[in-house]
């Protein structure tokens, strides 16, 4: 099996980076939309949340380290600081990606910093159509991509958990719209 | 832009392409959301940028979305109009606390616009606003829909329409006097009160005590699609409220081609030509008098041509152009700097001078901050729509949904 695989695409904004890539193989193209968050960006929120705990716990942990000893305390807060940071990477996201499989459906990965990574894939018939919607929080507004699916309710989150800009979103929306219409004709 | 109602929440497009924000912060009293200060500034900056507003246009004093609007949109250099609907008092303690509101969002805004002369009058004295800055659009009616009845009633029986929300400030109280007394001396006189409130109950003692149940229909909330249909029943409308700006009801009235009676309050003078009012003192004897001169003069009026004048002196045509050249003279005033802002703020009052800089300035630092968190280039500009097939396709407005929160609006 020789799967030649062209970067069709990819262009970044300061925190999102869009690579698009056509593989040729058999039985069909496939194509695959990635969304990476930069690395940049990740080492800014580890140093925010860093910061950020560093100001809160702080206090009461200078409290407790009055009374006892340093030998002690140090490897407990090196293990502290460990387990918070690899907590930290398994619910930071490090990409996520659309792969769409013609005539199959479409798999939504999600790779977390830890190298864990979620797939949940929706077969082509249960997709009646991909949406870009205007979400409205009470501090912002924001463009996602969703799925309407055959038969539920509620519209699946293309994007879990990562806000990509509206630019990234419309050439997925447009790639799953093709792959719908080919399947109904 | 205003907030969420009931579940309808999100980004909705209604007719023409009009783009409405409901931004779910949940209303708490009177359909008013909490006065957060400066919770809104977020979301607030986030709409003006991505949809690249010049101008930002709030409605009613006694909105607290639109004074925070106002408010922040000063701060981030948009040029502001204002439109005050309603007159206010000077007296009790509500209305002081309003006026000085009102002050501080009027200190700095960029032009403002009244719906009549007393309005204007009001607004002034209230805010202390150079009268320059203020202009007097009237409020228009929709003439298309608020046609006269196809078929002229007959005058045996004469029927006078009341449509109003029954509380003390559109005068019930004036109604549960005056209606016994005018039905003693007409026989022939019918009462027709739509509309609900609290005073609904005193009213329907009144039928109870007087025994006119035969001749007073109580028909409850009318919803606005059905007020044509109720109107065309009439004769008369009949207008008791003790304070009024502008008194669109009137107008629909008058449209609908029936001869209006009312208190000589506020604005509603300014309203209608002479030939179609009769005006009183909102006193019942007096009512009950201009009521009877109403019946006698009933014979000449012509509901058609009444219906004709109304649709040349009225349009919501002629209010568009006119709102449209404020805004024009507001985009052409210049930009000042934060130091002479803050200056006039200072002539509002002693210590609520000094209250309002202080407020302006923390906003001025909050929104600093917001910019270094999140820059203004990082918050995407939305394009504009091709609008073309939302007006072909039927499509429902429903799937722009998200998150399950007097309109504030954005132009």
């Amino acid at each position: 099996m020789d799967e030649s695989s062209a970067a069709a695409d990819s262009f970044e904004n300061g925190r999102y980076k869009y690579i698009h890539d056509i593989h040729n193989g058999p039985p069909e193209a496939i194509d695959v939309h990635r969304i990476v968050l930069q690395r940049s960006s990740q080492k800014k929120l580890l140093i925010f949340c860093f910061l950020a705990l560093l100001l809160f716990a702080s206090p009461p942990f200078f409290f407790f380290v009055q009374q006892l000893n340093l030998l002690t305390t140090l490897p407990w807060s090196l293990l502290v600081g460990g387990l918070f940071v690899r907590l930290l990477s398994q619910k930071l996201v490090k990409k996520e990606s659309v792969i769409i499989l013609p005539a199959f459906g479409v798999q939504l990965e999600t790779q977390y910093g830890s190298g864990r990574t979620i797939r949940r894939f929706v077969p082509i018939s249960k997709i009646l159509k991909p949406v870009l919607n205007e979400c409205v929080t009470p501090v912002t507004c924001y463009w996602s991509l969703a799925l309407i699916i055959r038969g539920e309710e509620e519209l699946m989150l293309v994007f879990k958990e990562l806000y990509p800009p509206v630019k990234m979103l419309v050439p997925i929306w447009k790639a799953i719209c093709a792959a719908i219409d080919v399947e109904e004709t | 832009m205003t907030h969420a109602y009931n579940n309808r929440s999100g980004v909705r497009y209604m007719t023409g392409g009009l783009k409405v924000y409901y931004v779910p912060w949940k209303p708490f009293l009177m359909q008013n959301t909490l006065p957060t200060f400066y919770g809104t500034l977020p979301i607030i900056r986030t709409i003006l940028i991505r949809e690249k507003i010049s101008v930002v246009h709030g409605h009613q004093a006694f909105s607290t979305l639109c004074h925070e609007a106002l408010m922040h949109a000063r701060t981030m250099g948009y040029k502001v109009v204002f439109t005050d609907h309603s007159l206010y008092g000077f007296a009790d303690v509500g209305s002081v606390h309003m006026n000085k509101v009102l002050q501080f969002t009027l200190a700095d805004v960029t032009q403002a616009i009244c719906v009549s002369h007393t309005s204007k009058e009001n607004t002034v004295l209230r805010s202390g606003l150079p009268p320059e800055k203020v202009y007097v659009i009237p409020n228009a009616v929709d003439t298309a829909m608020f046609k006269p009845a196809p078929e002229r009633l007959s005058n045996n029986e004469i029927v006078i329409v009341v449509i109003s929300r029954l509380v003390y400030r559109k005068g019930a109280d004036l109604l549960v006097e005056v209606i016994p007394e005018v039905c003693r001396l007409h026989p022939n006189v019918r009462f027709v009160i739509g509309g609900d409130g609290p005073k609904r109950v005193r009213l329907e003692e009144m039928r109870e005590k007087h025994s006119l149940q035969d001749r007073v229909d109580m028909l409850g909330a009318v919803p606005h699609a059905n007020v044509r249909s109720v109107l065309i029943t009439g004769h008369i409308f009949l207008n008791s409220s003790l304070t009024e700006a502008f008194c669109i009801a009137i107008l629909e009235a008058a449209s609908c081609g029936l001869l209006t009676v009312s208190t000589c309050v506020g604005g509603v003078p300014e309203v209608l030509p002479d030939d179609m009012i009769v005006l009183a003192e909102p006193d019942p004897s007096d009512m009950v008098q201009a009521i009877t001169k109403a019946i006698n003069i009933l014979p000449q009026i012509d509901p058609e041509t009444m219906h004709l004048r109304m649709k040349k002196l009225y349009s919501w045509h002629d209010v568009a152009r006119r709102t449209e050249t404020v805004y024009d003279r507001a985009l052409r005033c210049s930009s000042q700097p934060l130091l002479e802002r803050l200056s006039r703020y200072l002539t509002c009052g002693a210590w609520a001078g000094k209250l309002f800089c202080l407020v302006m300035l923390i906003d001025c630092i909050l929104w600093q901050f917001l910019q270094l968190w999140q820059p203004d280039r990082d918050i995407e500009v939305v394009a504009d729509a091709t609008l073309t097939s939302f007006l072909h396709e039927e499509m429902s407005r429903d799937s722009f949904f998200f998150f399950s929160g007097t309109i504030d609006d954005i132009s």
